[in-house]
């Protein structure tokens, strides 16, 4: 069983779909690359490059893929379902490039819904957030009556409330102007540092603004 | 765990529901009131004996004017035997054995007298289910337990004490009037005094029943010890009495039932009309079925997504199929009662008029226990697919 992930390696791995094409140079794909717990990444590719398979692959949601994916060097292929979901409720993080929120529940409850599974955060510190990000206000709105970047605000706050090893962020900020990039970046490494966790987080052109991040190339 | 059931519950379909729930409960009250009624109804064929288990028939050849005055052409030679039980409705077959000396047997009651000449037949003890210790003999007693036919009870009543000017009597006099046997050797020269004591009467046994110990000591004390006879009659255990291969085999080798009152005809239709409701009420369950399964399948596949997104989050398996396990419980508990319900009153509706044709009715707990069984299986063959379900919304 993991009790915690220092690391995770992408042992010449391919996404399936790409193994019969000529694919550019990468730092990802058919390489051996490793993220370290504690430290900062950011994935940049153009459209199409498989970010959100790359992140799928890590969370565990998908296996269409040639190679390795290692978890403190163990091969994870064999883990059962069980398992995997209770990697998802205390090591892993996820907020997909599509949030998956539910829209007919509310901004609140789509984060309750997150955080009575793992019952991490106080009420207190999730209202906090939510006024950060400017989000208080609408935090009784069906999210499905929201628009992108306030569901993307939302779909943060949600992936907080949880412990992890590792969060791994899809595009997180597309829609989000520069002032609230810098607040949700502030807020997810605030709350990376106190864990010790890693970030991952990919971009196509709108990067998640941190510092101290290692670029990589997908 | 509210949150979560809302969102997997949206799009259920009440209509879909109530229409498992009425084809389930259809279902089920037609195969657990059948079940029910065959069992309450199967002893009015049976013929049920105190002492003689349901499932035994007695054979013997058929006598006729060709074999008349051979009694070799009626017994059952070793390989008329081996036959029968290769026949895959036998499970047991047993010999009766006869005495091999004389019986006299003499009776006196309020100063009258009267004796006969008369014989005993004795069959393995394993097909005598005699209840209680009463048709028991141990070597050296001096009292001897005796099951003789219905039909010797009724033709002394009916047919020779009212000619004779002698009193009628219940089976309960009969018992209790003590009868004197003198057992004697074929040559005469050796006898044993004994008393009888009617311990049970057969609506089956055409016969003077004994117990086999008695027949094993009395014919080794006054047997004429020349080799053992062939039966000329045959007990079997068969798997049931009304299948329609017995009476085939016995018509087609000259053999004939003894007692048979077309108790077997009876239970043959019994079977045949069971075996027709039990189809049709097994075909609309699994109908049933089919429907709660395929609402269930439809009902995950419309709300797959939301399923994966719960996954996502990591919420466990047994979380997210909860809602689902909820709606098959209870809606097939909902039928089950409503199917038990109806059994208790079709039950309340036929026991008092077959009771007063002398059914020995059943348990209810015949019928309801069929049905609870078929709703576990349909509980749980949903809740495999269920599961099954859930997992192929784990991974896209």
């Amino acid at each position: 069983m993991i009790e915690r992930i220092d690391t995770i390696t992408l042992k010449g791995m391919l996404p399936k779909v790409f193994a019969s094409e000529s694919i550019p140079s990468s730092d990802v794909w058919r390489g051996n690359l490793t993220f370290e717990r504690g430290r900062f990444y950011l994935v940049e590719a153009a459209s199409g490059g498989g970010k959100s398979s790359m992140c799928s692959y890590i969370f565990g949601a998908r296996t269409d893929y040639e190679g390795e994916l290692l978890f403190n060097g163990m091969d994870v292929a064999g883990l059962k379902m069980e398992e995997w979901q209770r990697l998802r409720r205390n090591n892993i993080a996820y907020l997909p490039q599509e949030l998956s929120l539910f829209p007919e529940l509310t901004a609140m409850q789509n984060i309750q819904l997150k955080n009575s599974l793992t019952g991490s955060v106080e009420p207190a510190r999730i209202e906090e957030w939510l006024h950060e990000l400017g989000i208080d206000s609408r935090k009784d709105y069906p999210v499905g009556r929201m628009s992108i970047g306030q569901q993307q605000r939302v779909g943060i706050i949600r992936a907080l409330c949880q412990p992890f090893d590792f969060i791994l962020l899809d595009e997180p900020v597309s829609h989000l102007d520069e002032e609230n990039n810098r607040r949700a970046a502030a807020m997810i490494i605030g709350e990376a540092r106190r864990q010790g966790a890693g970030i991952i987080s990919t971009s196509v052109g709108n990067p998640l603004l941190i510092e101290d991040k290692i670029k990589i190339r997908l | 765990m509210k949150l979560i059931s809302r969102l997997l519950r949206k799009n259920t379909s009440p209509a879909r529901i109530a229409g498992f729930v009425l084809s389930n409960f259809i279902g089920l009250a037609i195969i657990a009131g059948g079940v029910q009624f065959y069992t309450d109804a199967r002893s009015l064929w049976a013929s049920d004996d105190s002492f003689i288990n349901n499932d035994f028939i007695v054979v013997n050849k058929q006598v006729t004017s060709a074999n008349a005055w051979d009694a070799s052409e009626s017994e059952f030679k070793e390989s008329d035997i081996a036959d029968l039980r290769s026949q895959p409705w036998v499970k047991d077959v047993g010999e009766f054995t006869s005495t091999d000396y004389r019986v006299w047997a003499s009776v006196s009651q309020g100063g009258r007298g009267m004796s006969t000449m008369m014989f005993f037949e004795s069959v393995p003890d394993q097909f005598v289910d005699a209840r209680g210790d009463d048709f028991t003999f141990e070597p050296g007693s001096d009292e001897v337990p005796i099951i003789i036919s219905k039909d010797y009870l009724a033709l002394y009543n009916f047919g020779f004490a009212g000619s004779a000017g002698l009193p009628q009597m219940s089976e309960s006099i009969m018992s209790g009037i003590p009868l004197r046997l003198t057992l004697t050797s074929d040559d005469g020269s050796r006898s044993i005094e004994m008393r009888g004591r009617v311990s049970g009467y057969s609506n089956r046994l055409n016969t003077i029943l004994v117990p086999e110990s008695f027949m094993q000591w009395s014919n080794s004390r006054l047997g004429s010890g020349v080799g053992e006879k062939s039966p000329s009659r045959l007990i079997i255990a068969v798997g049931s009495p009304g299948d329609v291969a017995i009476k085939d085999y016995l018509d087609s080798h000259g053999l004939e039932v003894a007692g048979d009152k077309s108790g077997s005809a009876a239970s043959f239709l019994l079977n045949v009309i069971t075996g027709i409701v039990l189809a049709v009420g097994g075909v609309i369950t699994i109908l049933s079925f089919f429907i709660l399964l395929l609402s269930m399948s439809l009902l995950m596949e419309k709300n797959r997504d939301k399923l994966h997104s719960l996954l996502m989050l990591g919420c466990e398996a047994r979380s997210v199929s909860a809602p689902y396990l909820g709606i098959v419980v209870w809606s097939s508990v909902a039928a089950f009662i409503l199917a038990g319900g109806c059994v208790v009153l079709l039950r309340a509706y036929y026991l008092d008029p077959l009771q007063g044709l002398g059914a020995t009715t059943g348990s209810l707990l015949s019928g309801l226990g069929t049905a609870a069984a078929i709703t576990l299986a349909v509980i749980i063959l949903n809740c495999v697919a269920v599961r099954k379900k859930v997992i192929e919304a784990w991974r896209v």
